[in-house]
């Protein structure tokens, strides 16, 4: 059983486990717990404190931009991001629910309407209030510096007015060519202009007084804000949720079409002249159609970024699968013949440090050029484009590392199959390409890594639902959360990441039969 | 706590109080409501539609037609999509991977006459009035308070011209270097109204020729396209010290400490058009009655928009301000976006103003796609060598008639009227689609749509066509 | 494509030809100038039947001889001739087993020897065959391992698979390149003891190349010295006359043994000496120290 487990946690290249498990079976415990500390506890500290050091950090950076967000913002951010995914589902749900259990959600939604209400309101109270008193603060403080202000500027730009004027009153009293009186008269000038520089500094700092105190911050303000905001976000969730209940309901919307159907087919069998039954009979089959139509239909959900994670997840497969179809037998070819690989090797070294940005719009058009009708298409033409451009930049590792494991298969294995006599596919197939198995597979496993990072660039220029495009779109709506957003998708993208290479080690372990060690 | 909210919160008591005791009736009600509005009689040709929108409050329109379910009483299914920039939104409509979007007024008319993508775009209906700001960087702003001390009060009197910023656009020069300016596209309103405000006060904002497509040539201020979200940062790392752009992207300066909103379009031309909603010529023509209905659904989300209660105050603004500030809109703060969508708009943190009109969607007969809009848009792309030829008079008008498809338009509103769901009083019936001459511009000059040549030749800056062309 | 009906063809011997026969052999490698003749007119007659040992020095040139056998390299001149026929590539009727296994690590024991099995014998059915394999992991004694890995394997039953492997196809002639060399001397005892039960029930023509002389001597009924490269040939061969089966433990007693194996070990260790003469330039004086052999001990 022990020695199971502990295979099992190799194969699963969990290995920081194979301490724990031994430990519980009583195994050399100084030893264990040495390890513990060096696999666990070492790197669970390291995060603990750099989360530490980060929450002490964010604050301490501020932009005009924006704050540096710190774990519990990013926290926030991360439920936000949920919930608008929960609130969607929910939606979705309200639209195609029926019956008593529409009749439930109905009054739970109106309970809760009825909760919040008067909440929104005193919510709203405190902003006004908050508000006036930021007012007051301004009016007491800015008010009086503006006056002051304006008193300070008239009275510099009069003292200068009147220097100006005796300076050029002075200036009538020089001789011409009266070369030392000249000079000294320029040094007045400067002095002038240095205290006219002097003067607008005087302002500036002034300035920068009345700034301050309108750029005073008022955290009750904020804090009033925010709740009043939370309450109403919700309220509005709640009647679009009360619209989906009732008028938008699905089963509701077929039922009042019925009834109307049922007029229209009263009126059809009453109509007496050719010309009106006609078009009772059109109007009948056209709303006949549309109840079709509305018992097939579905809530339009917008992508929520759950949703997206998935997508993203279907597209960097998709462009893994490609590059992989396309870098294996061409890797073969390149392993197996000198003379492919030479044609083949100056478009490898052309094309691989070819960046995703400059691939897509020529993807693009290509891809574009091929789907006439986006609607009737298997696959949303940006979602292909991004799923090309993924393969075009993580194929490269894939090739070389195949082409490298065909060409280095062991000199006694190709023996055997000389002395067997295998022919040319049954030697690729039972010597070849399982020798070169192992090599191919860490091939794919840095192919896959590479394409899950381009992938986000790919996604973020081709508009192609998918993380991409929620960082794009997150970025853009410049919102206060928008910064600790991206540190969600960070996080997102680093454990997708970790997990998908978790993967791969697993496959390579398991095509590795020589047991050769496999890099974190 | 203003009116719009009170008579909301009370809208809401009062219906919770009658509800429960009237549930059943309540239901039923609503049922029938949804009825007179369902009564489309348009024969659909497609019923799930993809429309796509950037992330400026002025999508409003498209997101509250989606969300308020006025595309959903016309039978649609309409999916509300967020696009990263202009040109990929247009590529996406012309590939058809949209069916239709929000577009800046020019893109229409520029795919149309092949500036950039060559496509044939046609619009039915613009979405709003106004919307636009002009930011300068703090330092700059101080500078054009120093250069004219009438600027240096806690509430300066507007509208602000780009004299102030002159003299310093000329030290620049003499340094060597010219200032830099941001705004979002080539062909977008933002670029002409940034160059209008500019060359309105002598300053060259540049030329563009057959081989200068930055639009650089001769120019005293450089402007570059920066995308809206980055203006505010690309203004704080000083690599641009002004830029135009849409909302929220002004009011973000100012609230972070990175910018002061000098002017709004408003000032620049009162109550130009701004946005459009486009679709291709070829989709036009295939699904004439979708169309028909998306606009239709539109008008009513323009009204709503745009419903103002006995003292003037916008009804429904705060509930689409909520709306559009979730994440898969406009999703900008909800207190940033009210600003402006509800008619106040903060130039200073000391200087807020009430500007009822920064945004309008429905009024002054806006969301009618009038040729004159066409015009002038044609107008500034000549002036500012975009189109590289002189043109005669006829060719403008040719042009925004194959853009500009009032027909749609009215179909649409026709049908609204039967169904009682507009006035008589909201639709210009009987124009010829040409607004009469204004001079509502900052510097004055007149604007007739109706003499593009002559229009042209009115101004100092930019290019002059042959009197001649105004009778061809 | 060799099949089982060519073996037949190739198994009718005709009396005056020699089984396998080495005329004039010879190979050397490097470019034109700069060239190192590792074999040069090489001479070698194998009998029906005959358990032939060739003992050399490693470095001598022994696995280049069971390559040009095999038909895994080819003379640059003189020939390799398989009933009088030049052999020009390798096939299933020249079993080869390798001095380091060359087992496929992906594939079990049972696996291994299918491969080989599959392609030697193409028309049997697969009742046949999996009777056919477990038979020679029978032979080689390794039944409880069919299913394990080489990795999972020790070097004796690495080389008892290649063995069986090999055998299973079975050739005309089973070449073996130092199959024992890379163990230790207990496992090798105990492998050398299976080779000659294993040769005992399965008659057939082996050629054994070895550095060991009692391993030879045990073995063999003719022991062919190879002379020290560049450029080795082989010598006059020994008869071995002692009578099957022979018993390595009461061998040791035996004069008859222990004469030839004194003979062989003088005449090899002479025949260094030789060429170590021949090679004084090296300047570096070697010690005067004879290796023991504590294999056979």
């Amino acid at each position: 059983m022990k020695f199971k487990i502990l295979k099992a946690i190799d194969v699963a290249g969990l290995q920081m486990l194979d301490p724990v498990v031994r430990l519980f079976y009583g195994e050399t415990p100084r030893e264990q717990l040495r390890k513990i500390v060096l696999f666990i506890v070492i790197p669970v500290l390291t995060i603990i404190l750099s989360v530490l050091l980060w929450s002490y950090l964010a604050p301490r950076h501020t932009t005009k931009a924006g704050e540096v967000p710190t774990p519990g913002v990013v926290l926030d951010a991360a439920r936000g991001i949920q919930q608008f995914h929960t609130w969607e589902n929910q939606k979705a749900d309200d639209f195609l629910l029926t019956g008593e259990a529409r009749q439930n959600a109905l009054a739970a939604v109106d309970t809760r309407i009825a909760e919040l209400t008067p909440l929104s309101v005193a919510a709203a109270a405190s902003v006004e209030e908050a508000k006036a008193t930021q007012q007051a603060y301004r009016e007491k403080y800015a008010t009086p510096l503006e006056a002051e202000y304006k008193q300070l500027r008239n009275d510099l730009k009069a003292k200068e007015d009147s220097q100006e004027e005796a300076l050029i009153a002075e200036a009538d009293t020089l001789g011409v060519n009266d070369v030392a009186a000249r000079q000294a008269y320029l040094k007045k000038v400067a002095a002038f202009d240095a205290m006219e520089e002097a003067n607008k500094e005087t302002l500036r700092a002034f300035k920068d007084k009345i700034d301050a105190v309108y750029s005073e911050k008022f955290p009750v303000l904020e804090a009033a804000q925010t709740t009043y905001n939370t309450i109403e976000a919700e309220l509005q969730y709640l009647s679009k949720r009360r619209d989906y209940l009732t008028a938008d309901n699905q089963e509701l919307k077929i039922a009042s079409a019925q009834i109307e159907l049922k007029e229209l087919e009263t009126g059809f069998l009453s109509a007496t002249t050719g010309k009106e039954t006609f078009k009772a009979a059109e109007r009948m089959l056209k709303k006949q159609e549309s109840i079709d139509r509305i018992a097939t239909s579905e809530y339009s959900r917008p992508w929520t970024f759950p949703r997206q994670i998935w997508r993203s997840l279907a597209c960097v497969f998709l462009g893994f699968f490609i590059a992989t179809a396309i870098a294996i037998p061409l890797g073969i070819f390149c392993g197996l013949s000198r003379v492919f690989m030479a044609a083949l090797t100056p478009f490898i070294a052309l094309f691989k440090p070819v960046s995703p940005i400059v691939w897509l719009p020529i993807i693009f058009i290509i891809v574009g050029g091929f789907i006439s009708d986006p609607d009737v298409s298997m696959f949303h033409p940006a979602f292909l484009s991004s799923a090309i451009t993924v393969a075009l930049c993580s194929l490269w590792p894939t090739l070389v590392n195949t082409a490298l494991g065909v060409a280095s298969v062991d000199k006694d294995h190709i023996n055997v199959a000389r002395v067997l006599r295998l022919g040319l596919v049954s030697r690729l197939f039972k010597i070849v390409l399982p020798s070169a198995l192992p090599l191919i597979f860490a091939g794919l496993r840095i192919s896959l890594g590479v394409g899950w990072m381009v992938l986000i660039a790919a996604e973020l220029l081709s508009s192609s639902e998918g993380i991409g495009k929620f960082t794009w779109d997150m970025f853009n709506n410049g919102s206060s959360e928008s910064f600790a957003q991206m540190f969600v998708v960070v996080f997102v993208v680093g454990i997708v990441g970790l997990v998908l290479d978790r993967i791969m080690i697993v496959f390579q372990r398991l095509v590795s039969f020589d047991g050769a060690p496999t890099a974190l | 706590m203003d009116s719009a909210k009170i008579s909301r919160v009370h809208r809401t008591l009062t219906y919770l109080i009658h509800m429960k005791a009237k549930a059943f009736l309540a239901n039923a009600l609503v049922v029938l409501t949804s009825f007179t509005a369902n009564a489309s009689d348009l024969d659909l040709e497609k019923d799930e539609l993809k429309v796509g929108f950037i992330k400026l409050t002025d999508c409003a329109p498209i997101v509250i037609a989606k969300e308020k379910g006025f595309f959903e009483d016309e039978g649609l299914q309409v999916e509300v999509i967020a696009q990263p920039n202009w040109k990929t939104l247009l590529d996406n409509v012309i590939s058809g991977n949209l069916d239709g979007a929000h577009m800046l007024s020019g893109q229409p008319i520029a795919a149309t006459i092949g500036f950039g993508t060559k496509a044939h775009i046609v619009t039915a209906y613009t979405l709003d009035l106004n919307g636009n700001g002009i930011t300068v960087s703090n330092n700059i702003w101080a500078q054009m308070q120093e250069n004219d001390p009438a600027l240096d009060t806690p509430q300066p009197k507007h509208p602000i011209s780009a004299d102030a910023l002159k003299p310093i656009v000329e030290e620049k020069l003499d340094e060597g270097e010219k200032l830099q300016m941001g705004m979002v596209f080539p062909v977008s309103t933002h670029n002409y109204e940034l160059r209008y405000w500019l060359a309105a006060s002598g300053i060259h904002p540049g030329m563009y020729t057959e081989t200068d497509t930055g639009g650089r040539t001769d120019a005293d201020v450089e402007l570059s396209v920066t995308p809206p979200p980055m203006m505010p940062q690309v203004l704080e790392a000083g690599n641009i010290q002004g830029y135009c752009v849409g909302e929220p992207w002004n009011q973000q300066a100012v609230f972070k400490d990175i910018g002061v909103p000098v002017t709004t379009n408003y000032d620049i031309w009162k109550n130009n058009p701004e946005k459009v909603f486009g679709v291709t010529k070829e989709w036009s023509d295939e699904n004439p009655n979708t169309h028909v209905a998306v606009i239709k659904a539109l008008i009513r989300a323009g009204k709503w928009l745009d419903e103002k209660d006995a003292s003037g105050n916008f009804v429904n603004r705060e509930e689409a301000v909520r709306i559009l500030s979730q994440p898969n809109y406009v999703g900008a703060d909800y207190d940033v976006i009210k600003n402006s969508m509800t008619g106040t708009f903060t130039f200073q943190k000391s200087d807020q103003r009430k500007m009822p009109e920064f945004n309008v969607f429905f009024d002054n007969y806006c969301t009618y796609p009038w040729y004159s809009d066409g015009v002038w848009f044609l107008t500034q792309m000549r002036r500012w060598g975009q189109i590289t030829e002189s043109k005669p008079a006829s060719w403008y008008f040719e042009v925004v008639e194959e853009v500009y498809q009032p027909d749609i338009y009215l179909q649409a509103a026709t049908l609204l009227l039967e169904d009682g769901l507009i006035e008589e009083s909201d639709v210009p019936w009987n124009t010829n689609g040409y607004k009469p001459a204004t001079t509502e511009f900052i510097d004055g000059i007149a604007y007739d749509g109706r003499d593009p040549i002559g229009y042209l030749n009115s101004h100092t800056i930019g290019n002059k066509d042959p009197e001649g062309l105004a009778k061809k | 494509m060799n099949t089982a009906e060519d073996t037949l063809t190739f198994n009718r011997p005709t009396a005056s030809m020699a089984h396998l026969e080495l005329k004039d052999v010879s190979i050397g490698f490097g470019p034109e100038g700069n060239r190192t003749e590792v074999l040069s007119g090489v001479n070698l007659k194998v009998e029906q039947n005959e358990f032939i040992a060739v003992i050399g020095f490693s470095g001598s040139g022994k696995s280049t001889l069971v390559s040009l056998m095999a038909g895994l390299q080819r003379p640059d001149s003189g020939s390799v001739l398989l009933h009088g026929t030049e052999v020009t590539k390798p096939g299933p009727n020249l079993g080869i087993v390798f001095q380091n296994y060359s087992l496929l690590p992906w594939l079990s024991v049972y696996g291994n020897i299918e491969l080989a099995v599959k392609q030697a014998f193409k028309d049997q059915s697969s009742s046949e065959r999996r009777e056919h394999i477990e038979r020679y992991i029978e032979m080689v004694s390794l039944t409880a391992a069919r299913e394990k890995k080489p990795g999972e394997l020790s070097g004796g039953m690495r080389q008892r698979v290649s063995l069986a492997r090999t055998l299973a196809m079975q050739p005309e002639i089973l070449l073996m390149d130092e199959p024992l060399s890379a163990l230790d001397a207990l496992t090798r005892a105990n492998l050398q003891d299976e080779l000659v039960r294993i040769w005992e029930e399965d008659k057939r023509t082996v050629v054994l190349i070895t550095n060991d002389v009692d391993e030879a001597v045990l073995l063999a009924d003719k022991i062919v010295p190879l002379t020290t490269g560049p450029g080795a040939t082989l010598s006059e061969p020994f008869q071995v006359t002692l009578d099957r089966p022979r018993d390595r433990t009461t061998l040791n007693t035996n004069p008859r043994y222990k004469a030839l194996r004194n003979e062989i070990i003088h005449y090899m260790t002479q025949m260094n000496k030789e060429s170590k003469a021949l090679r004084v330039d090296n300047g570096l004086e070697m010690p005067d120290i004879e290796p023991i052999d504590f294999s056979a001990a």
